[in-house]
């Protein structure tokens, strides 16, 4: 009896979680149906106004450039970062001593700099090297984290010496055992720093919009604040624009989502 | 583990000498460039629908005396212009400005006097400042000279619902021309009549007490740039102003700005109180056709008040650099210039102009359906020119996040002389740090 109380509990508990996380979509997914006076007085019902608030959004911004743009920059930064990052953390622990721990506590630090206190002299430094407006220039900057080199050390902690042991006696070397063994063992880790490298790269808003000032390298979080900046906001192709703008990381967190946890937890199986 | 260490060091070092290599932009002030050899102008503004297309219309005007003019304009939140200027002018990256950015009024005094490396002085640049109202120049001007070129206007008008406000036997007449403390009889006759209350605002903001005080010409500053907040009568009684307009239910607090515009699309309220800017809000339910009325402001009981005031608008500056030739040039035959390009902004785009002489043209005088056929533009113009002059000064901001914290305390059953006391002790703190 007791166990099935706290089971109703549990169900409500989660019901209420997930209609919390899923009622900001559906209000997205349903206003971006109707118009602004309709939003305004909080229909929930979807309208008719889906393709007239498309071809508005397509009117007053560059749609597709945006979308490409975010895309580019987001894959490209997910790629190199969770290489790079991957490299490091691996580095760190398996090539452990007591100077990489050091250099791993300062590391940390940088994770306690907020971005805003760093941002003029990293602007700075990106005009004088000549990368403003340049896809490297909004990379360069966020392509390491200590956070993620942190994710990949700690998950490495499990993973098992004796591979890389057994793999140097059969005589790989030490690129290789990183490619062959490690990479395809720790993909849950992977799909983790995947997912959260993606997220932040497709949200990422203020560094963007200081380094990306040409009007063709708009990304999606600019279009939409853009559609935002005049006396007048048509809310409906607002919410058009976000729901357009959440749907890949909805998607790439659907895909990845049954390694997410375990990445996260940093087990290996 | 020592090399590895001197590598990280020379590294680090390396970046700090590329980060200081200081170069501050032509920032001379000069006026330079040529206007016969043509060029591209880049532009930074923010709205497709209004200054955008404004700017858009203007560089159609002046490529037909110009042909070997082009533009480009950078779609630019004025969030992120506000931002660039501190990024670029403490980066001494001025290099990277356009020539031309819109700049909200507001904020326009602040920007000049923390950056004067980025703003181009317009004074003796040719440009005939005494064509547009004296209180819109002013908000541009710093120590006397001219930094910017006025574009939209930012009258604080009342749109009233007519068949609302009638259920309770009132005209629009009934609240031209009145006091505060007439309107919130009559307020709150239409309330007990309707139910409805008159107006709403973001709640938490200063922006009603702020537009009040300046309808008197009173700023939270004193000329010499000292705050002026805890022996300032004008302050003090837009203060108990607001208060009574909550307590007595005429004016509803609601949660943000999609709150605020829902408020007068939805007929929560019975009409709206705002810059003239808002007539494009206001216009957006199809099912109010000509059932609104524009008027000008109450006005507070005390010396110098009056039934005008202003609430944002925003003017062009030249940065130090444009292209200043051609800039200018391209903004005196336009936008200080041309009738033809303003009679094009009223009906296409709602830009109400601040430059005089477009308010002689018949496309001024036209009537508006939407608001029961009243000559909108035509008032609005004419409130304009009786704006008391307004001083911003450098902490605006500051001043105003010292009054949201004294409202929102006065609301909830503070004293306002010891609120007051507080907020200019916060400012003082502020300007001394």
């Amino acid at each position: 009896m007791k166990v099935k109380l706290s089971r109703i509990f549990m169900y409500i508990f989660l019901s209420v979680a997930a209609f919390l996380s899923l009622f900001p979509l559906y209000w997205t997914a349903v206003s971006a149906t109707n118009t602004t006076p309709d939003i305004l007085a909080a229909s929930m019902t979807p309208g008719s106004q889906l393709i007239a608030n498309f071809t508005r959004l397509l009117e007053l911004s560059s749609l597709g450039r945006a979308f490409w743009n975010s895309a580019r920059n987001a894959v490209l930064l997910t790629a190199l970062s969770v290489s790079i990052c991957s490299l490091a953390g691996y580095a760190f622990e398996v090539y452990h001593s007591k100077a990489k721990d050091r250099l791993m506590s300062v590391l940390l630090l940088s994770m306690m700099i907020p971005f805003a206190a760093i941002m003029i002299p990293l602007f700075r430094l990106m005009a004088n090297m000549g990368l403003v407006n340049t896809t490297l220039g909004f990379m360069l900057p966020t392509i390491s984290t200590a956070f993620l080199i942190m994710l990949f050390r700690q998950s490495t902690r499990s993973f098992p010496r004796e591979m890389i042991e057994a793999a140097r006696i059969d005589g790989l070397n030490e690129m290789f055992i990183f490619i062959r063994i490690y990479i395809p063992t720790m993909k849950s880790t992977y799909a983790a720093a995947t997912t959260i490298t993606f997220m932040a790269a497709w949200n990422v808003f203020l560094w963007p919009r200081i380094i990306m000032m040409s009007p063709d390298s708009v990304t999606m979080p600019m279009l939409i604040s853009n559609l935002m900046a005049g006396y007048v906001t048509e809310f409906g192709v607002v919410m058009l624009a976000v729901l357009i703008a959440t749907l890949p990381t909805i998607l790439l967190f659907l895909f990845l989502q049954r390694y997410f946890a375990e990445g996260i937890m940093g087990t290996v199986k | 583990m020592k090399k590895l260490l001197v590598l990280i060091l020379v590294l680090a070092l390396a970046f700090v000498v590329i980060a200081c290599d200081n170069d501050n932009g032509n920032g001379d002030g000069e006026i330079t460039g040529s206007v016969e050899d043509g060029g591209t102008i880049t532009v930074w503004c923010w709205d497709p629908a209004f200054n955008i297309f404004a700017m858009d219309q203007a560089a159609i005007i002046y490529q037909a005396i110009n042909p070997n003019f082009e533009i480009e304009i950078i779609e630019t939140p004025w969030e992120q212009v506000d931002e660039q200027i501190t990024t670029f002018a403490t980066a001494g990256t001025l290099d990277l400005l356009p020539d031309i950015m819109l700049v909200q009024d507001q904020a326009f005094q602040l920007n000049v006097m923390n950056f004067p490396e980025v703003f181009l002085d317009l004074t003796d640049s040719g440009i005939n400042f005494s064509e547009f109202g004296a209180a819109k120049t002013s908000l541009s001007t710093v120590n006397g000279r001219n930094y910017g070129v006025p574009f939209d206007n930012g009258v604080t008008i009342m749109g009233l619902r007519t068949d609302v406000i009638g259920q309770a036997g009132l005209t629009i007449d009934d609240f031209t021309s009145v006091t505060w403390n007439d309107f919130i009889t009559l307020g709150q006759q239409v309330l007990e009549a309707t139910g409805r209350p008159m107006l709403a605002t973001t709640a938490g903001g200063a922006d009603y007490v702020d537009f009040m005080i300046k309808s008197a010409g009173v700023s939270m500053f004193n000329a010499d740039g000292s705050p002026n907040l805890d022996n300032n009568p004008t302050l003090r009684e837009a203060i108990a102003i607001y208060v009574e307009l909550v307590q007595t239910g005429v004016l509803v607090e609601v949660d943000g700005w999609d709150a605020f515009i829902g408020s007068f699309v939805n007929d929560v309220v019975a009409g709206t109180i705002a810059g003239c800017w808002i007539l494009g809000s206001i216009q957006q339910n199809p099912d109010h056709e000509g059932l609104w009325a524009v008027t000008n402001v109450p006005r507070l009981n005390v010396a110098g008040g009056t039934n005008f005031s202003s609430w944002g608008g925003s003017s062009w500056a030249v940065t130090t650099n444009a292209n200043a030739a051609l800039a200018i040039d391209f903004l005196k035959h336009t936008f200080a210039g041309s009738v033809e390009l303003y009679d094009i902004l009223l009906p296409e785009a709602g830009a109400l102009a601040t430059w005089i002489p477009a308010a002689a043209s018949t496309v001024y005088q036209e009537e508006h359906t939407f608001f029961g056929g009243q000559r909108v533009a035509a008032d609005i113009i004419n409130f304009s020119a009786n704006i008391p002059t307004f001083y911003f000064g450098i902490f605006h901001y500051e001043g105003i996040s010292a009054l949201e914290v004294a409202i929102t305390n006065i609301l909830n059953g503070a004293d306002i002389d010891a609120e007051l006391q507080a907020a200019q002790e916060f400012i003082e703190f502020q300007m001394r740090g």
